[in-house]
């Protein structure tokens, strides 16, 4: 799904502060792009806010990577929507 | 977090943030949940920041209305978790609108965004009577969270 990526590319980029095409999708994003765990959360408060779901705490250690966020997203919507 | 009767006083304030004179910047708790809290800051002439903030024209700094609304949030976080743990401030996305001067009761209005067990978002507000003082998004992290 090409818009769920752009919005989750959208959310990381505005959070880290770096244009979309600085971030490449499979890019650790702590090693390689200078994220941190405290900026995860506000990638994750983002997203929830965006797509109106919920993720859960321990799945914060598993957003390393764009396209692992664009996955936990999915699966987060598939899930079930937030009421 | 053990049930506690509103609203808290100064000591009852002592008990949950670490903050002490002269950087307790919150009077009164009036209103706490793990959604949302409410604290009350008297803002009086005799604040030790006006000497220098400033000689001639008092006014309450930028700074410590977003520490206020900081220590509100250690509040609301510790609504939800009792990790006793100092938090540091990690992003602070902030506009004000108008001053606060000698005199003025500033009503600082802090709602959760995500509390996560070492760190937090929250959003706040803070208001002199029906005037909007500020707004600000607030992150911060237990000094034991990782941050890498």
């Amino acid at each position: 799904m090409v818009d769920i990526r752009q919005g989750v590319l959208e959310i990381v980029s505005t959070v880290l502060e770096k244009a979309p095409g600085e971030i490449s999708l499979d890019a650790h994003l702590v090693q390689e792009v200078g994220a941190d765990s405290m900026m995860a959360l506000e990638i994750l408060a983002a997203l929830e806010k965006k797509y109106r779901i919920v993720i859960p705490e321990e799945k914060l250690i598993e957003m390393t990577t764009v396209n692992k966020i664009i996955q936990l997203t999915e699966q987060s919507m598939k899930g079930g929507k937030k009421k | 977090m053990s049930e506690k009767r509103l609203p808290l006083q100064s000591e009852d304030i002592k008990k949950i943030i670490p903050q002490r004179f002269p950087f307790l910047m919150i009077d009164r708790v009036i209103e706490a949940s793990p959604d949302k809290v409410v604290a009350i800051k008297n803002v009086t002439v005799s604040e030790h920041f006006f000497v220098g903030h400033f000689p001639g024209q008092k006014v309450m700094p930028g700074a410590l209305i977003i520490e206020a609304m900081a220590q509100a949030g250690i509040v609301l976080y510790r609504q939800k978790f009792d990790n006793d743990k100092v938090l540091f401030l990690s992003s602070v996305k902030v506009r004000f609108y108008n001053p606060v001067f000698p005199g003025d009761q500033l009503k600082v209005v802090v709602t959760t965004i995500k509390l996560l067990s070492k760190m937090g978002l929250f959003k706040a507000e803070a208001f002199v009577g029906e005037k909007k003082i500020a707004e600000a998004e607030i992150a911060c992290g237990s000094q034991d969270a990782k941050t890498t």
